[in-house]
């Protein structure tokens, strides 16, 4: 056993896990908050890297400029998917709202290639280049540098989650909809809130994933491999999306690197099928008891 | 923005469903006589739209120029298709709706799934010849295919034509090693093994073979794994762009002189545009002279008229372009040597004039004379990324292989 690979390889997964937690944390406060399922943050993490690629790209701005105005541009398209399209949904049943984010990533798609054409880009290299070492490990810089990105975003989520009003308020609205109300919340712009917060960490991920991978119209797929850690880490868990995001992205790199590309996938949805046996609200999901 | 944006719509909306491309030049003459239809299922969306889209572009361009000059035998040609979004159920859909509708004798697909899919009515129907966008080695099997070809070498040949290239550069019987970075696509895996028993008769040691998901994916694991073995030269197939920028970005950032290569679909300038500076060095095969290459010949220079004429904002035009009009070169020289021989337009008769093909000169598109074999065009040459000029090079002189 070669461990200095094993430990390039552990390190180079755990860091990408690191961005998977970040767009899974972007779909978890969205379903916590509302109960929607949002099969649209794909391409919410798409359009933002797209933005980007304007700004940075198109108009030569400096990324320190770029990465904000896009990142802002991903959330505000979160709130106004929201207050246009989802909220006159409220009360229909969750399978048209699952459907209204199935058409809405497909308008997105299509959005994106009247603007930007069907070609596959590249995003403007605004990551240092330099290689990373931690002792002897090698890591890759953009995965290096994408990583503590996505975690000082993590870390100022969580913050806001705990210490201010409007985090209480989310996490209140999350808790019970009708206390919340009854306490003064105003929990339609609670709704409105928790789609401009998942839709910026999108863009975050989005951008940084994008940044390291390339960008195309089907960019937006990766949202499927997410839906994986959130379904494990538990649908509606701000925890089990960081632990479920790190350990998906461990597990699937692993598998590649040692069973073959061919195998992530079916290493991670493995897990999944295990996790939907023995703990089907997944690893910190919350249980919800139905009587009928 | 606003104005390019209307444009940009006007163009799509335009090419959403069923599109119907006739020759605007034709002589009256031709008019008159019975159209002959070139069937299509284009990927205008979808993952393979980049390509759809300028081949498409380039099947409706040869139609212009073809009637231009009076169409097939005097009868005009009229382009016929629909948008597949790259999905092998609505490729089949079109060409049932197309074939419902009209009378192709050549038909142009968009995926080597959809013409593998097809092959067993293809070949009940004896009524059509077959190529497309798939360049797929299982298609050179003319008793499974018998009415489908491929309009340049399959991927394993392409892969041949690579790896001789390697061999050449070995020195004194010091061969370089190879790794093949693939992607998980049926497209993807096609001429592995063939290629893998191709080295071992070269005496090239294949390192490392990786296996990726194909477009935005993180690779840096797998630059780990080539790190260790060190290869001479990686070979991507599979690939448009995506992930093969990273691995030659991490590969030269951990110090390593590995030299890199690619097949048909990964050697478009869209790798220059958008990789910059860093594409430099990056080498492919390309069986036909690109759009900006110093080559000229009565056909390349008719193809760069016509595109100039059809879209002068366009400038270059991708590889995809050409290798539609090449396909469509081809079903003109197929159902005209069969008129000329005096037979009908089947199946059976169009693939007989196809292997009749030698040494043909194809007026520059490729680079020599080039003659059929097992229904495809074996032939290619060595281009390589000059970056600061923005264009491939040729570094090899043209392969035929026999």
């Amino acid at each position: 056993m070669d461990w200095l690979f094993f430990g390039e390889i552990s390190l180079a997964g755990l860091a990408m896990g690191g961005l998977y937690a970040l767009i899974a944390l972007g779909f978890v406060i969205i379903y916590k908050a509302t109960r929607v399922i949002n099969f649209a943050i794909g391409e919410i993490m798409m359009f933002a890297a797209y933005l980007f690629l304007a700004f940075a790209g198109g108009m030569e701005m400096s990324p320190w400029v770029a990465v904000p105005l896009a990142v802002l541009g991903g959330a505000l398209l979160g709130g106004v998917i929201e207050k246009t399209m989802i909220r006159p949904m409220l009360g229909e049943s969750p399978i048209a709202v699952v459907m209204v984010t199935i058409g809405i990533a497909s308008i997105l798609v299509g959005l994106v290639e009247l603007i930007w054409t069907a070609d596959p880009q590249l995003l403007p290299s605004f990551l240092p280049r330099q290689p990373v070492f931690i002792g002897e490990l090698y890591l890759a810089p953009k995965i290096a540098y994408g990583f503590l990105i996505g975690m000082a975003v993590l870390v100022i989520y969580l913050l806001y989650f705990r210490f201010s009003r409007g985090g209480v308020a989310l996490r209140a609205t999350a808790s019970d909809q009708a206390a919340a109300y009854s306490m003064g919340i105003n929990v339609r712009r609670v709704f409105n809130l928790a789609w401009v917060f998942g839709s910026l960490a999108a863009s975050v991920a989005g951008i940084l994933v994008a940044a390291t991978g390339g960008l195309s119209p089907q960019f937006g797929i990766i949202g499927l491999s997410v839906l994986v850690v959130v379904i494990v880490g538990g649908l509606d868990s701000i925890l089990g999306a960081l632990v479920a995001g790190v350990f998906i992205g461990w597990l699937e790199t692993v598998a590649g690197a040692y069973l073959g590309g061919e195998y992530r996938m079916p290493a991670t949805f493995a897990v999944l099928a295990v996790i939907l046996v023995f703990k089907p609200y997944g690893l910190f999901g919350t249980h919800e008891i139905e009587r009928v | 923005m606003f104005n390019q944006l209307m444009q940009k719509g006007r163009q799509l909306a335009g090419i959403g469903s069923l599109v119907t491309a006739l020759g605007l030049a034709a002589p009256a003459l031709a008019q008159d006589k019975e159209p002959i239809v070139f069937g299509g299922s284009i990927p205008l969306s979808g993952v393979f739209a980049f390509a759809g889209i300028h081949g498409h572009a380039g099947l409706t361009d040869y139609t212009d120029w073809i009637n231009s000059q009076g169409g097939i035998d005097g009868r005009p040609v009229q382009y016929v298709m629909e948008d597949t979004a790259y999905e092998v159920d609505r490729s089949v859909a079109a060409f049932k709706k197309i074939t419902g509708s009209y009378s192709p004798p050549v038909y142009y697909g968009d995926s080597t799934g959809f013409m593998k899919s097809i092959a067993s009515e293809l070949n009940s129907m004896n009524s059509m010849l077959m190529s497309g966008a798939s360049f797929a080695t299982a298609l050179t099997d003319n008793e499974q295919y018998p009415y489908q070809f491929i309009p340049g070498p399959s991927y394993s040949q392409m892969f041949g034509i690579i790896l001789e290239y390697i061999a050449s550069e070995g020195e004194g019987g010091d061969m370089p090693t190879v790794a093949f970075v693939y992607s998980d696509t049926e497209f993807g895996k096609d001429p592995i093994e063939n290629s893998k028993a191709r080295a071992a008769e070269l005496g090239i040691d294949v390192v490392e073979e990786i296996v990726t998901k194909p477009g935005s994916v993180d690779v840096s694991a797998e630059v780990l794994k080539l790190r260790r073995v060190r290869p001479d030269y990686v070979v991507f197939h599979g690939y448009v762009l995506s992930p093969i920028n990273e691995f030659m970005v991490q590969m030269r950032q951990m110090g390593l002189d590995t030299k890199f290569m690619g097949t048909f679909w990964s050697s478009d300038k869209l790798i220059i545009d958008k990789m910059g500076k860093d594409a430099d060095g990056y080498m492919g095969i390309m069986p036909y002279n690109y759009y900006d290459a110093e080559e000229s010949g009565p056909m390349l220079d008719a193809l760069r008229a016509q595109a100039e004429k059809s879209d002068p904002e366009a400038g270059y035009r991708p590889t995809a372009y050409i290798q539609a009009w090449f396909n469509a070169m081809v079903w003109t020289e197929v159902i005209q040597r069969t008129l000329d021989a005096g037979k009908e337009l089947t199946g059976d008769n169009m693939a007989e004039a196809l292997a009749s093909i030698k040494d043909w000169d194809t007026g520059g598109i490729m680079g020599i004379p080039v003659t059929v074999k097992d229904m495809s065009f074996p032939v290619g040459r060595i281009w390589r990324v000059n970056a600061a000029e923005g264009r491939y090079e040729p570094v090899s002189d043209w392969i035929h292989l026999d």
